[in-house]
């Protein structure tokens, strides 16, 4: 009369088990579910009676109460349904007790009894632990890709049912190597002229530098964003599984490999809001884009349109790699190391070449307050983008396509890890002497530009992590030359906006 | 009450002025009917209700409360402490009529009874230009309101502007940068103590410094919006030519030039591609009959004065560019180019045209901003 199924639920980005207790008892009919359930979990009372009996199973007049463990834990979504199911079939002895020990049940039912994928199969998959996983068919790849051989798959209820009761095997699916079916990445070699742009996003991907395109509407600055990504190089094993946890607790697609592999682009349009971009929401707190950005890029256009408070929100992210969500009932940390590209014109008409600006003083102060500040500060690489000239346009043959460049990014990184085990970009300062050293003409072009007041100290310690991954991708020595950071200087323009505030 | 009259007796007469002149509902016309009537003392008297009145102020002061509201302003503001501020400001408080008040306001049709000035007043007997426009000026605006100063500054004519936001403010930036003979004279519709707007404090200091400062307005009085077409009519009576860089189809600057007008004062416009909403105030202007304005050197001959500008600007002291830097300089003088634009000029590398721009940046030939290298001050001979 009483039975206890294993599954589990999903909280940011880690699962939490979840015991279903089920006691059928005789009564006044009736089925509740307690233990903290929100709106879905509860709504599973009617999905799981009509699956059962659609199922041709037997729902008998009877008192059923679904138990939840631990109870004062909220528990959301509709993954507990098959666990809930499975303990009512068990607890009325329509399926052995014995046969679903050392099982885990995740999955969402439909009222035909068919069973339906659910968002975070994997983060449960890994807090259930030592047991096998029963999970949807469209689920099966990412629990595979953490709980390995053991997973158990099923379209139906009544699949589910026969192979407990050993009527049936389970349903095998093809295992092992999965093709990767993800379109190819957009190739740089599409891209015409853009030298110094092209420098940019070669050193951004190489050194994990933040970078800001500048330049009007229609030079390109989205066409160049998406094509950092290629410039990658696949993710470490661990950074990889954090991705792919992050997509499943999103309900993000996940390619056909199950694991996440290639660095995420994600491209949140301007009118986001803060949740949706670092996450949050009261029972689960969902992942947001910077989390799916994970080991990848997150891409803001139109920097100036999004929310002030919502690139505020991005600061601590930036600085730590993980944004720790707090609510009152609960809190969680969710990974969020990214590389941030943005792109924004240089002033509210868009701008163009010098005097093609229409803007009047007020349009202008307005947009600048919303860039300026803090965040401004934090990329490494302001670079600026210009429409591509007419020459550009007709030229024959596009530029060095992304292969190539991602051979030195990858050379250019190796240095870097195998120096001091992370990326240029977060050398802390102190380290900067032993570690990039500077040639007494590059230690000279330095000490010019902060005595004319060209540079803060921020923008000095900056300016010096991007000069060393200059360095490392021409294949240099240890010595960092006039020429890396006078390049370094030069991908670091001016805004006009906020320098004509200052002056007015 | 003791202690003013006390210290009336030693108060010259300007102090009464620089008080009445503070009042509320005073207006001009009103102030200016008190003092042809009365010398200042018997005007503060004749406001206390204590000596008889005539003309426009006895049928003002019958009105109702206006009497009772006078003779509380009387006190709040008493002339002693009003003197005591203007002297500690450092202002020169010049009543209609004054041996210092500004000739050219002596026949206007409709003069300031008073002035507050800071700052030299023999400014006023050298030649003068008014140059004004909108507050929401364009990038080209603001431009030509800066070379106009630059130049104007140099060959030593003054610049009379309202000190506001945009064209004004640039008009005299450009002065000041010039260092020549001619000086920035600042009209402005608030007191002298009152900075409006904040971010022209500096313009302001340097105004009181080494230009001029006038405003009707006694110390602490607000920039009340009606102030503003009044302190235009004064930028328009003591220039010589006045110059419009940009307005909009509607805008203080039309005022000024239409004062202006009246005043027979010539009024020339900087013309402003069509279309463009900062340029319809000064396009109408020129179908209208206004003079063109296409380089500093239309205004000097406006004033009939010698185009003697290159004579007087400073010597370029900046390092001249060597090598491969000339070509460089040539290419971005020609036009503005990114790095990019260098690279494909001239055959470059990345870095070879980085290097070559950042010399030429530091030297002060060309200047940086969102990617784009411009030159800036005069070109290689």
């Amino acid at each position: 009369m009483l039975a206890a199924v294993r599954s589990a639920t999903v909280f940011g980005v880690e699962g939490r088990p979840v015991t279903v207790e089920v006691h059928v008892s005789t009564g006044l009919p009736a089925f509740q579910i307690v233990g903290l359930p929100d709106e879905a979990c509860r709504e599973s009372r009617d999905r799981v009676r009509a699956a059962v009996l659609s199922s041709g199973l037997a729902w008998p007049s009877c008192r059923v109460t679904v138990n939840l463990a631990p109870s004062n834990q909220r528990k959301g979504g509709s993954g507990l349904d098959l666990a809930i199911a499975i303990g009512f079939l068990a607890a009325h002895g329509q399926v052995p007790v014995s046969q679903i020990e050392g099982l885990g049940f995740v999955g969402e039912l439909g009222l035909d009894g068919s069973l339906r994928q659910v968002a975070g199969v994997a983060p449960m998959v890994a807090a259930m632990g030592d047991v096998r996983p029963v999970v949807p068919v469209g689920n099966y790849r990412e629990a595979w890709c953490v709980a390995g051989g053991g997973v158990r798959v099923a379209r139906t209820l009544r699949e589910v049912v026969d192979a407990l009761n050993a009527d049936a095997p389970w349903p095998q699916l093809p295992d092992g190597e999965f093709v990767d079916d993800e379109p190819p990445l957009p190739d740089l070699a599409d891209v015409r002229g853009q030298v110094m742009a092209r420098q940019g996003l070669e050193v951004a991907a190489a050194g994990g530098h933040h970078m800001l395109l500048v330049g009007p509407p229609g030079s390109g600055k989205t066409m160049l964003a998406q094509r950092i990504p290629g410039l990658l190089p696949m993710l470490e094993p661990e950074v990889s599984l954090q991705a792919t946890m992050v997509h499943s607790a999103a309900g993000v697609r996940l390619p056909a490999g199950g694991m996440v592999q290639r660095a995420p682009f994600r491209a949140p349009h301007h009118s986001s809001s803060m949740v949706a971009l670092v996450g949050g929401g009261s029972t689960s707190l969902r992942p947001g884009e910077i989390s799916l950005a994970h080991g990848g890029v997150l891409f803001l256009d139109e920097l100036g349109e999004f929310a002030p408070s919502v690139l505020d929100g991005l600061r601590q992210p930036l600085e730590e790699g993980v944004i720790r969500l707090a609510r009152a009932r609960a809190s969680a940390a969710l990974p969020a190391k990214f590389l941030l590209v943005a792109a924004t014109n240089p002033c509210p008409c868009g701008g163009g070449g010098p005097g093609d600006c229409q803007c009047d003083e007020v349009a202008r102060l307005r947009y600048v307050r919303r860039l300026s500040g803090p965040l401004l500060d934090r990329f490494d690489l302001r670079v600026g983008v210009t429409r591509p000239g007419v020459e550009d346009l007709l030229a024959s043959g596009g530029g060095e396509p992304t292969a190539d460049v991602a051979a030195r990014v990858g050379a250019a990184r190796q240095c870097a890890l195998d120096r001091i085990g992370m990326v240029n970009a977060n050398i802390p300062a102190s380290y900067l002497d032993s570690l990039a050293p500077l040639h007494q003409a590059a230690r000279q072009l330095l000490r010019d530009q902060l005595e004319r007041d060209q540079l803060t100290g921020r923008g000095y310690h900056r300016i010096r992590r991007v000069a060393r991954t200059i360095t490392d991708l021409q294949g240099g020595g240890e010595l960092v030359l006039d020429e890396h950071v006078q390049l370094a200087l030069s991908m670091r323009v001016r805004l006009s906006i906020s320098s004509r505030e200052r002056a007015a | 009450m003791s202690t003013v009259q006390l210290a009336g007796s030693e108060l010259p007469p300007e102090a009464y002025v620089a008080s009445l002149a503070g009042f509320r509902n005073m207006n001009v016309h009103r102030l200016g009917a008190l003092l042809r009537h009365h010398a200042p003392e018997e005007a503060w008297a004749v406001v206390l209700g204590q000596r008889p009145s005539d003309g426009l102020i006895g049928k003002v002061l019958e009105v109702s409360g206006v009497r009772d509201m006078w003779k509380r302003c009387a006190q709040e503001r008493p002339p002693a402490e009003i003197w005591a501020r203007c002297i500690a400001l450092g202002l020169q408080v010049l009543p209609y009529g004054h041996q210092h008040y500004p000739a050219g306001l002596l026949d206007d049709p409709f003069p300031p009874p008073v002035l507050f000035a800071k700052g030299d007043l023999k400014l006023l007997a050298g030649r003068r230009v008014g140059i004004v426009g909108t507050r929401n000026a364009t990038a080209a605006g603001r431009e030509a309101a800066r070379s106009l100063g630059l130049g104007l500054g140099a060959a030593g004519v003054h610049v009379i502007s309202g000190l506001a936001r945009g064209i004004d403010g640039y008009a005299h930036r450009g002065v000041l940068a010039a260092e020549g003979e001619g000086r920035p004279i600042g009209i402005v519709a608030s007191g002298l103590d009152v900075v409006y707007p904040r971010e022209h404090r500096d313009l302001w200091e340097a105004a009181g410094n080494c230009g001029l400062l006038l405003s009707e307005a006694p110390p602490g009085v607000p920039p009340e919006p009606h102030r503003f077409p009044l302190r235009n009519r004064i930028v328009a009576a003591l220039s010589e030519v006045l110059v419009v860089v940009e307005s909009r189809e509607r805008g203080g600057s039309l005022i000024t030039a239409a004062q202006a007008i009246e005043r027979d004062v010539t009024v020339m416009a900087v013309p402003g591609s069509i279309g463009k909403r900062a340029s319809l105030g000064t396009n109408s202007l020129l179908c209208d009959g206004a003079a063109p304005v296409t380089g500093v050197e239309d205004v000097l001959t406006a004033l009939s004065l010698q185009n003697t500008r290159s004579a007087m600007l400073p010597a370029d002291l900046r390092a001249r560019p060597r090598g491969e830097d000339i070509a460089v300089y040539r290419v971005v003088h020609a036009d503005p180019r990114t790095i990019d634009g260098v690279m494909l000029a001239l055959g470059f590398s990345l870095v070879e045209a980085a290097m070559s721009l950042a010399r030429l940046e530091s030297a002060g030939w060309v200047a940086q901003a969102d990617g784009w290298f411009e030159c800036v001050g005069s070109p290689l001979r």
